[in-house]
């Protein structure tokens, strides 16, 4: 007969309903703040929907109207230095944040002062796409974002904003505050791997982070039941030992008890927190149709829901207590409404070409087109007066593996920057890490953090701690190929989060990983990254061929407000350079190519592992080539001068790298330069890259997948052939 | 498919000659390759392949004419089918055959040219309007040294044209392609490789040169003049002409005529009068047979920015002066805007060259095949002479007849340079 022992879960998980004694209790003013700000919320959603229903707002407008109780009583209670970020559906969360940030008190015989009035017209014109918005109306309606209010920014993708705000929550712990941020999502997002990973990552870290279930019952038509089996979302939290809440999102008392206890625990350092409020979104999930017009739900459970609206629900209790009566709320409802159309009086005008009484976004009120690419990334002024060096001026040289090289760069930057912290996997053990690019830096107390694995959240955590500031996260890959993984994380926040936003706010993150072709780990570990993080224009790219470069372009990256690719290779780690004795200060900034072998037949360009392939290639074949070693790789900081000079003198080109031949890097490159130099071509081109499949571990089919000296020695002989001649 | 038809030497031609085939049947060819000489009257080029292969069969005879689009040769395995499809009806000789352009091949000393024609490129293969496969470089090097890339042979992956062609064909000098309507630019030549280097000692530069490649075109005209020389029985007749008359006549004409006429118009008037005179000369040696002319056809060498063109001037005994004057002029013209037929540039069984123009006395000139004669021209100027027994000065101009003895004998050439003395001598003659 087996034995069972009953488990129960580290942290509660409890369900929270407020009494009549709570609002006989609550203080007045809190239930008035409570009311004003429902309202201005209400009257903004309807507002918005009254001018998409126009045609006026370019994309979805995902309107909160019925889920308001949930981000007023939460918020309520928060500081400015309080983060909170959230998903499509977030006017409401943004707007109490940045309500409370600018009006924490609001008066209902007074309702809209002249900050309000500003922050709902410049949040109507975010949403609308206009230059005076929040992001010069690049983010709109799913990318709503003011840092100063402490609001981080919505997000588009399901579940793409927890780990950012994971970053943001490690950043305010570790920065001495007991500050905390609150990320909402809805239940659609509850089962996605970025939640759950994060809710893991943060809860092993005690990062002081709320994860805020707005559970509305439906994704999209999809309902919790037909999504997930426990249907009674916060169970997530308890599973990662996370205390958890549910509430009733339509009484925003409750919702704003159940934060005082979340306070209590999260800002004491305790760790995360599960927060779930059952909310309903009165219309479908964009527009103004009810959803029961769609037909996955019914009018009688709209109805029973309406009955429950928050807004009535707070004022009804208010009347009850006779702190008000129903012309203070019309009085309330009236200014809300008011405030609403003199924002959009100042962005609209009659439409002189349309119907009667249609109207139009005033001409002038758009951003100019040239505007569509600025702020991308940084002007690189963080790097102005760095001092710059190459090896040949570099005085006393001594030798050092190149991985030594590594470790010792960092140790000096983590020794002089306090900001810098280091995560990834099994870096802060193993005498530094797999590789022992990390080796020595645990001296660092609380700055190497050995992460789980979960590249999502990690590289988003880091890459939250980036947008917030106080810290410069090096994230690690231990192979490029989880880039994948992470790929929501890496591309479609970190790289685009700057521009997404307006442009302004750096996003200064190193991502370390090794390319580690010929270590027969097969078919997913062993990519080249450079190709595909050249595609997203956020990044950066490095991919230093020795120990001196690596010093150099590391200060560079770690100097960077943009996020940098470090691309390491693992042929390269035990290679013996030189470095100077006793700097490890110098840079080596964009725009610096490497002319490391002077020629005029060909010009070879490389980088990484692959210079000393192509070095031994071009002495097999006699050829007179330029070798050129790229070290930065994107499109912003590649060195065109460098390699036009040479195209110029060379008239024909080869591109060579290591890696197969899909997410090869030379591609877009050699695009460019035909466009750039064509006139000075007298042949295509060439590329030497792996093949079309991904290598596999058998180390034969390994070595063919590839590109070594003997497939650069092929390339030349191609370019021998082109040179015609007799 | 292997088939290699005999290509639209020039715009509008219609049949071509091979002169000699450059390769033996067996050989191996590639892109590129010489194969034959093609020869017009006045050019011969210099005919690569278009395709690689093993030369199977050569069809085309030395001196046979060949009509535009009829085989040649057989490059290729494929025999069988093609001996299995004979008279298999022509392919469009543009679409399938490699057409030579035509470059200039003189061999009449240049009269009146302000350059000596020095033609560059190695004959390219391909006819006017065809796609040319040229490396953007090589097109800009060629655009910025005044080029035509059509000009050159491409040397390139698949005849492309690489910078490396046309460095060769910069360091030959300009280029003279026949009828090409693009005047070029006369760059200077570019030293392909010469003998003192920036990093030579001064002393060494006594013994410098510079070595400029042979062009195909160069070498085509080495090889015609050394085939004339050693082919044809050269020899050589002088006449000192008096010609007061003709200029006084001259000047008196110009005052009445609508074109000007030249000395050289009068002179082409006086050698076809001399021909009328002596009609045996009107001769061309063929090795089976003397051809007999009817009427006088004279090459006229006329210098353009291209090069130098002979086009032909017919029926020459029937023309008045002015007539040849507006005749030689029309001719002049199209030759420079590249608008003459391929007709005008065929037969003639003489030529006239004149260097008067330069000062030069007296020269003797080579003859153009397949002409049996070729009157070389010098200047006039006044000379002493002797006139029943008292010196006085006269107008005097040299000339030299370079005929071929196979068709002309000695007696024949000296009586028709007799006539033509009597003719230039007493111009009113050639009025009547």
């Amino acid at each position: 007969m087996t034995e069972r022992i009953q488990l129960d879960p580290l942290e509660p998980w409890v369900e929270l309903k407020s009494t009549k004694e709570d609002w006989q209790a609550a203080d007045p003013q809190l239930l008035e703040n409570m009311l004003c700000q429902l309202h201005l919320i209400r009257a903004f959603e309807e507002e918005i929907l009254e001018l998409a229903a126009e045609g006026l707002v370019h994309g979805p407008a995902h309107a909160s109207v019925g889920q308001e109780g949930g981000a007023v009583g939460s918020i309520l209670g928060l500081r400015t230095t309080d983060g909170v970020n959230g998903s499509h559906r977030g006017h409401h969360q943004f707007l109490a944040k940045a309500i409370q940030h600018v009006s924490p008190n609001l008066k209902a015989d007074a309702l809209v002062n002249e900050d309000i009035q500003k922050l709902i017209q410049k949040t109507t014109a975010e949403i609308m796409g206009l230059e005076q918005g929040f992001s010069h109306g690049r983010g709109g309606s799913m990318h709503l974002q003011w840092l100063e209010a402490g609001a981080l920014g919505t997000n588009a993708i399901v579940g793409g904003g927890v780990p950012l705000a994971a970053g943001n929550a490690w950043a305010q712990k570790n920065s001495g505050t007991d500050d905390l941020t609150v990320t909402y999502f809805g239940d659609g997002a509850v089962n996605i791997g970025s939640v759950l990973e994060s809710m893991n990552l943060t809860a092993a870290w005690d990062v002081p982070l709320v994860f805020f279930i707005e559970n509305n019952l439906y994704a999209v038509s999809t309902s919790v039941e037909e999504a997930t089996k426990e249907a009674r979302l916060s169970g997530r939290g308890v599973g990662f030992g996370i205390p958890s809440w549910r509430v009733d999102g339509m009484d925003p008392l409750a919702v704003w008890h159940v934060m005082r206890e979340v306070e209590a625990h999260s800002r004491a350092g305790k760790g995360p927190a599960v927060v779930e409020v059952e909310v309903y979104r009165f219309f479908h999930q964009n527009g103004a149709f009810p959803g029961s017009a769609f037909g996955y739900r019914s009018k009688e459970e709209e109805a029973e829901w309406l009955a429950r609206d928050p807004l009535k629900r707070v004022a009804d209790e208010m009347i009850e207590r006779g702190l008000i009566d129903q012309s203070v709320v019309d009085k309330i409802r009236e200014q809300a409404v008011a405030a609403m159309k003199t924002a959009t009086a100042e962005i609209l005008e009659e439409d002189p070409e349309g119907k009667p009484g249609s109207r139009r976004i005033k001409p002038g009120l758009w951003p100019e087109t040239s505007f569509v690419d600025v702020g991308l990334r940084g002007d690189m002024s963080e790097l102005e007066g760095t001092r710059s060096l190459e090896i040949e001026n570099a005085g006393n040289l001594k030798d050092i593996r190149f991985v030594d090289a590594i470790a010792s760069v960092m140790d000096q930057n983590m020794e002089n920057d306090k900001r810098i912290v280091v995560l990834g996997e099994d870096v802060h053990k193993l005498k530094g890490g797999t590789n022992g690019a990390t080796k020595g830096l645990e001296r660092h107390e609380g700055r190497i953090l050995g992460t789980p694995i979960s590249e999502n959240a990690f590289a988003g955590l880091g890459g939250g701690m980036a947008l917030d500031g106080r810290f410069r996260p090096v994230v690690e890959f231990m192979y490029p190929d989880f880039l994948w993984v992470a790929a929501d994380q890496v591309f479609n926040q970190i790289g685009k989060a700057r521009h997404m936003f307006g442009g302004e706010n750096g996003v200064p993150l190193v991502l370390r990983t090794k390319v580690a072709m010929g270590s027969g780990y097969g078919s997913q570990h062993l990519m080249d990254p450079a190709g595909i993080f050249a595609t997203a224009p956020g990044w950066r790219i490095v991919a230093p061929s020795n120990p001196f470069d690596y010093v150099g372009l590391m200060n560079a990256a770690l100097k960077l407000e943009d996020p940098v690719l470090v691309i390491e290779h693992v042929d390269l780690y035990t290679q013996k350079g030189q470095i100077p004795e006793g700097d490890l200060d110098y840079f080596i900034n964009p725009g610096n190519a490497k002319v490391v072998r002077e020629g005029k037949d060909v010009t070879v360009i490389s980088y990484l592992n692959m210079i000393k392939h192509s070095m031994e290639a071009i002495e097999q074949t006699g050829m007179d080539a330029e070798l050129i070693d790229l070290r930065w790789l994107d499109r912003a900081s590649i060195d065109w001068d460098t390699i036009g000079e040479s195209i110029k003198k060379t008239n024909a080109v080869m591109i060579a790298e290591q890696g197969v031949q899909g997410t090869s890097y030379g591609g877009w490159l050699a695009d460019e330069i035909q466009r750039r130099f064509f006139d000075y071509l007298d042949q295509p081109i060439q590329r030497v890259h792996g093949r079309e499949a991904s290598p596999s571990i058998s180390k034969v089919l390994e070595r063919a997948a590839i590109a070594k000296t003997e497939e650069v020695v092929e390339g030349l002989k191609r370019v021998q052939q082109g040179f015609g001649g007799k | 498919m292997p088939k290699v038809n005999m290509p639209e030497v020039a715009a509008g031609a219609t049949y071509a000659v091979i002169n000699r085939w450059t390769v033996e049947e067996g050989a191996d060819i590639n892109i590129g390759d010489v194969i034959c000489e093609l020869e017009t009257d006045k050019a011969v080029v210099e005919y690569a392949a278009e395709v690689a292969g093993k030369l199977t069969k050569i069809i085309g005879q030395p001196g046979e004419e060949i009509d535009v689009g009829d085989p040649i040769c057989i490059i290729g395995e494929d025999v069988a089918e093609e001996a299995s499809a004979p008279a298999a009806e022509p392919e469009a000789p543009i679409a399938e055959a490699p057409v030579a352009a035509p470059v200039a091949s003189p061999v009449v000393e240049t009269p009146a040219a302000p350059t000596p024609a020095a033609p560059v490129a190695e004959a390219p293969t391909r006819v006017e309007g065809e796609r040319i496969f040229a490396s953007p470089i090589a097109r800009k090097m060629a655009s910025d040294n005044g080029i035509d890339v059509a000009t050159i042979v491409g040397t390139g992956p698949d005849g492309r044209i690489v910078r490396r062609d046309v460095e060769a064909a910069i360091a030959a000098g300009p280029v003279a392609p026949a009828a090409s309507p693009a005047p070029a630019a006369a760059p200077a030549a570019q030293p392909a490789q010469t003998s003192s280097s920036t990093e030579l000692a001064p002393q060494d530069y006594s013994s410098s040169y510079t070595a400029v490649k042979h062009s195909g075109m160069r070498k085509a005209i080495a090889r015609r003049l050394t085939e004339s020389k050693s082919t044809i029985p050269h020899f050589y007749l002088y006449a000192d002409c008096r010609v007061d008359e003709l200029i006084e006549l001259r000047k008196k004409l110009n005052e009445i005529s609508p074109v000007k006429i030249s000395v050289n118009d009068m002179v082409i008037r006086a050698i076809a009068a001399a021909f009328q005179d002596v009609p045996e000369a009107n001769v061309v040696w063929t090795d089976d047979a003397m051809l007999k002319y009817e009427s006088v056809d004279i090459s006229v060498a006329v210098a353009t920015e291209t090069g130098l063109l002979t086009p032909v001037l017919r029926g020459v005994e029937k023309r008045s002066l002015s007539n040849i004057a507006s005749a030689v002029r029309d001719l002049a013209e199209r030759s420079r805007e590249g608008k003459l037929r391929q007709d005008e540039l065929e037969g003639g069984s003489f030529a006239i060259t004149n260097l008067g123009m330069y000062g030069t006395e007296q020269f003797a000139a080579i003859i153009n095949p397949p002409q049996s004669g070729i009157l070389a021209v010098g200047a006039a100027s006044e000379k002493v002479i002797v006139e029943q027994g008292q010196m006085t000065v006269a107008n005097m101009m040299s000339v030299t007849l370079s005929a071929d003895h196979r068709a002309v004998d000695g007696a024949l050439a000296a009586e028709w340079l007799k006539a033509f003395k009597h003719r230039i001598e007493n111009p009113l003659t050639m009025l009547v």
